[in-house]
């Protein structure tokens, strides 16, 4: 994940080769480092420079991881004649890379031409079956076509090696959310969750899956999740104050008629509400009446 | 026995600074030469995973008490559960790591490489040491030694009665050889394969031996108690959206 430093540093940079005053060479290999997509402007200014003799000279070896980086966002902008032209270059370098026979089958890819990639794909797991990128490429290729089942099985078959991937666990839990299948989108979120304990994101995600999962339990699980998510965040995070307003009344709504569990935070759905009246007021003042309305019918 | 010899400076132009600028040659030599010979080493794929596994275990020891108690006893059991859990390791399999190391015949060509890589030039230098530049004194080392050093550094000279402080070359070349260490990291960066102090320590005890830490990250998990610690987040958001409203 990006930190803010390096966004205000990569929008500020990018800003300054907008309005032409050099700097690109720094823009591109910051973008690379950052693993942003920023397909369009890398086109745009790797071309400006891999076009001019004196520049590309200018990098020496560098060259190369420039074309590379070239033909992966002509690719992204379905500028394909760009990344067959990068593509060439490079075999001709590098006539037995694995690199260049990945950007081969990215660009089979690209084309539309799966089961061509797929065959790229297979032999070059062949030579390497440890290899990180083309799994993930695989898996891409599956949900691209529509088939997600098989990027789950391919998906769950590359954690069970490479479990620390704290990437693809991501992708997995987006996907099980998106199929509804919730139990284990939590699973996956608690893995997230594990290696990187302060990231608000995954709580936020993981008191989502909860709440939407439902029964007097989840919920509860929910609002602490939804709690952390806003010490983590200083406040600031409108879903989760949401989150805690719904969920507060979802609790009171289940455990009607049971004797109500003792309290550990009773003022926090009405501090949340405040809050969100506040920020509503400040941000959105036309809006503040729905607001309103809709915090009322929730505190039946 | 306390007179000082006076050594022709000849001796220091022919004998001691072409023997370091050989001994530097040769360093950059190999260094080149291993460079070349490096084969790409195909990761092991029980390695890697045990490797991936050691960081889950561990992630999940570290943030334990940021999810459920239920979702970390279930892990827990997945971890180290007896029959199948990914950290059990049954008792014989322990004791192969080192065997492993040495059945496997890709690890084994690449030792030996590195080996020979490192006694052949070692081995001939120390004979073309001998053969030139034995049979007289060649340097004084400053600082008095005992009788017991006479056999080491006195090796080509016949003399009983010379100072042990007045050594042969074949001692110049060992102060060479342990000594260049430092500038070959300077020339050459940080990692040269001249290291060879570094690779004979690490002969004796093997490297990376999976089944132990294994071992070890399972009996950090069970010592693991999980407390919670979602509940007290409850409070201190309390606290955030009270400093924030006001």
């Amino acid at each position: 994940m990006v930190s803010k430093t390096e966004e205000t540093q990569l929008n500020r940079l990018e800003n300054q080769v907008d309005n032409g005053g050099g700097g690109a060479w720094e823009y591109l290999c910051l973008v690379r480092k950052l693993k942003v997509r920023r397909s369009e402007k890398v086109l745009k200014y790797g071309l400006s420079i891999l076009n001019d003799p004196k520049k590309r000279s200018a990098l020496g070896p560098e060259e190369w991881t420039l074309y590379e980086q070239v033909a992966i966002a002509a690719m992204d902008c379905q500028c394909l004649d760009v990344t067959k032209d990068c593509i060439k270059v490079l075999q001709k370098k590098f006539p037995e890379s694995k690199r260049v026979g990945r950007l081969n089958g990215m660009l089979l890819e690209a084309k539309g031409s799966w089961a061509e990639a797929e065959k790229a794909y297979s032999s070059l797991l062949e030579d390497n079956s440890l290899d990180q990128v083309i799994h993930k490429r695989r898996v891409a290729m599956a949900k691209a076509q529509g088939n997600i089942s098989e990027a789950i099985e391919l998906l769950n078959k590359y954690l069970e090696i490479f479990m620390a991937d704290h990437d693809a666990w991501r992708e997995l839990a987006e996907i099980y959310v998106s199929l509804q299948m919730y139990k284990q989108a939590a699973f996956c979120y608690e893995e997230l969750i594990l290696s990187q304990p302060t990231v608000p994101l995954y709580h936020l995600a993981y008191a989502d899956v909860l709440y939407t999962l439902g029964g007097l339990e989840n919920l509860q699980i929910a609002k602490k999740y939804y709690a952390s998510t806003i010490d983590l965040t200083g406040g600031k995070n409108t879903r989760a104050l949401f989150g805690i307003c719904l969920c507060t009344s979802a609790i009171a709504q289940v455990s009607k008629g049971r004797n109500k569990e003792d309290k550990e935070s009773p003022e926090l759905q009405s501090l949340a509400a405040t809050a969100l009246e506040k920020d509503y007021k400040q941000r959105a003042a036309d809006k503040l009446s729905l607001l309103t309305s809709a915090l009322r019918s929730l505190k039946i | 026995m306390a007179e000082d010899l006076v050594l022709d400076t000849a001796i220091r132009d022919w004998v001691l600074i072409p023997l370091s600028v050989v001994m530097v040659l040769i360093g950059i030599l190999r260094y080149f030469v291993s460079k070349l010979m490096q084969s790409s080493q195909l990761p092991d794929p029980k390695i890697v995973k045990e490797g991936q596994v050691i960081v889950r275990a561990r992630n999940l020891r570290a943030a334990a008490n940021f999810i459920p108690p239920k979702s970390f006893r279930s892990r827990r059991v997945y971890f180290s559960n007896e029959e199948n859990g990914l950290l059990f390791v049954p008792k014989g399999q322990a004791q192969n790591a080192q065997a492993q190391m040495f059945s496997d015949p890709n690890m084994a060509m690449d030792m030996m490489k590195k080996n020979l890589s490192m006694i052949i030039p070692q081995t001939l230098t120390f004979a073309w040491v001998n053969f030139f530049f034995s049979g007289f004194v060649a340097a004084k080392i400053p600082f008095p030694l005992t009788q017991r050093f006479r056999s080491m550094l006195q090796n080509g000279i016949d003399l009983s009665t010379v100072d042990v402080s007045y050594v042969s070359s074949r001692s110049w070349y060992f102060l060479n050889l342990f000594g260049l260490r430092g500038l070959f990291s300077l020339i050459l960066g940080e990692e040269n394969a001249t290291d060879d102090t570094q690779r004979m320590m690490q002969m004796s005890g093997f490297g990376f031996d999976p089944s132990k830490s294994l071992g070890a990250e399972k009996d950090g998990l069970d010592i693991v108690q999980h407390e919670w610690a979602l509940p007290k987040f409850e409070h201190r958001a309390e606290a955030v959206l009270k400093k924030l409203i006001k």
